[in-house]
Order: C-alpha cells, then structure tokens, then sequence
C-alpha cells in the first residue's frame, strides 16, 4: 500500500515514477535550448503521463484522471499548429482540477 | 509511389499501430539514408535502428519530444569530428547537413513504404549516446520514429511566399 493510494502493481508504479522523474529532467535540460512555447506543452504531457500513472494504479479518483488526460491528449498537438486552441486546453483542464478541488475541500 | 507524392504526402506521425515493420523495410530504410549526398562524398554519418521494445521505451523515456508508441527508431549520428579532419573547418557543418537530408530520404522512403515518421530533436544527447552504446566520435542528431500510422494528421499550413525569384 502506497501511501494515499491503492497501488496494485506497486512495480510499475515505482518504474513509472522514475519514467515520470527522467521526462523531468531531460526536459528540464533540453527547455533551456528549446523554443519557449514547448515548455507549457511539456508540462501538460507531463500531467497527462502523470494522470495516466495515477489511474492505472488505482487512484481514488480514477474517472477525473482518465478523463483529465483524454482532454490533454486529446488537444495537445495543436500547440504546434494551433496556439490558442492549446491555451484554451489549458484554461479548460485548468477549471476542471478547480472544480474537483473545491469539491474535495467542501467534503 | 511518385516522388512528389511522398513529399507532399508525408506528415509528421505522432500516434502509430501496435504492429512491427518487416526487416526488409527497415533495411530499405537504411539504404535510402547511405543514398543522400554528402559533402565530398565524406559521408560522415552512421544510423542504428532501434527495433528491441525495452530500448525503445529507454529512450523513450529520455526523450522529452518523442511522442506515441513507435514501433522503430532510426537514430542518425554525424561524425563531425571525422567531417572536420577530412574537410576543413567546415567540416562539422556539413556532417549536420548531411545527416539532414539523410533524414529525409528516410522519412519520405519511409512514407513511400506505408510507413509513419515523426523526426524528434528533443531528446538528451547523452542519454542517447550511452544506451547506443555509439562510438565517442559520434553526435546522435536526431531520432526518427517510425511505425505504421495510426491517424492522418492534418498538415500545418506553409508559407510558399518565402520563394522567390531573382
């Protein structure tokens, strides 16, 4: 049992983490010579990798995070083609976890 | 397939079929990049193709830009210090472009084939040197994923104003 979490595969749970900590730091490295705008779009893939670990391992919240990634992955390509549609993702994902924060805090 | 179908055809694949590509493909691959020209014929380049599943996902995971489940890598390497002895200050230069448009025969071949490409630059170079186990004097420029397509992307547009005549 991870603390606050159910894990079931605590394996892959734990590779994952570490898949999760090496996605940091090689974008951490490579953003300092990289165009700005790939900066806020590591960071959304990073969530959505983060949101896929979490639902696999048998998070509380599951459904949000599934669906939490769906609406990442779904739209996050358009950064490249599409900078507003991207920020609207952003603007859009960013009133869900509000919500399901609020949510949390008045329970 | 005709030639400018494949340039034109060809998008960058982020999203590929949880299938392999046959050997001889790869290989065709392989000889479409050895085909690009170079700089005095200098040639200073080397390609490894990554096919092994554990290693994929190894670089994969220390590779910030490379996107979806491929089914291959090819990852090219310039020699610049080689092109640099062989050519001249210019050297290291001409080893990158060279391994550009050696990028890009194995991405229109690859398209040519039925096959999906997405050329990633945003991986750590070191990170890369050190799985491949490549020689020290070999550069890991860019990684090309491949795999069958699994979407159509649609393609951004282009800016044709930028030729011009004189």
């Amino acid at each position: 049992m991870w603390n606050g979490f159910d894990v079931m595969e605590a394996k892959n749970f734990e590779q994952g983490i570490l898949d999760c900590i090496a996605y940091m730091l090689t974008s951490a490295r490579g953003l300092i010579d990289e165009p700005r705008i790939y900066g806020p779009f590591r960071l959304a893939d990073g969530v959505s990798r983060l949101c896929a670990l979490l639902a696999e391992n048998g998070h509380k919240d599951k459904e949000f995070l599934e669906n939490l990634q769906k609406k990442i992955d779904e739209k996050k390509y358009s950064v490249m083609t599409d900078q507003e549609a991207f920020v609207s993702l952003l603007d859009d994902v960013i009133i869900d976890i509000t919500h399901m924060l609020m949510k949390k805090s008045n329970n | 397939m005709e030639t400018a179908e494949a340039i034109f055809g060809r998008r960058s694949v982020r999203v590929f079929q949880d299938k392999s590509i046959e050997k001889e493909k790869l290989e065709a691959l392989g000889k479409a990049a050895v085909w690009a020209p170079t700089g005095g014929n200098s040639q200073p380049w080397k390609f490894v193709f990554v096919t092994d599943p554990d290693t994929i996902h190894l670089i994969k995971t220390l590779s910030p830009g490379l996107l979806g489940e491929p089914a291959a890598i090819a990852a090219v390497f310039s020699r610049r210090k080689y092109n640099a002895d062989k050519m001249g200050p210019i050297g290291e230069t001409l080893a990158l472009m060279d391994c550009c448009m050696a990028s890009q025969n194995i991405m229109l071949r690859a398209w040519d084939l039925g096959i999906g490409s997405c050329a990633v630059r945003s991986f750590n170079q070191k990170a890369v040197q050190e799985i491949i186990k490549a020689p020290e004097d070999c550069t890991p420029e860019l990684l090309i994923t491949l795999g069958y397509p699994g979407d159509s992307p649609n393609p951004p547009p282009r800016d044709e104003s930028v030729v011009e005549w004189v």
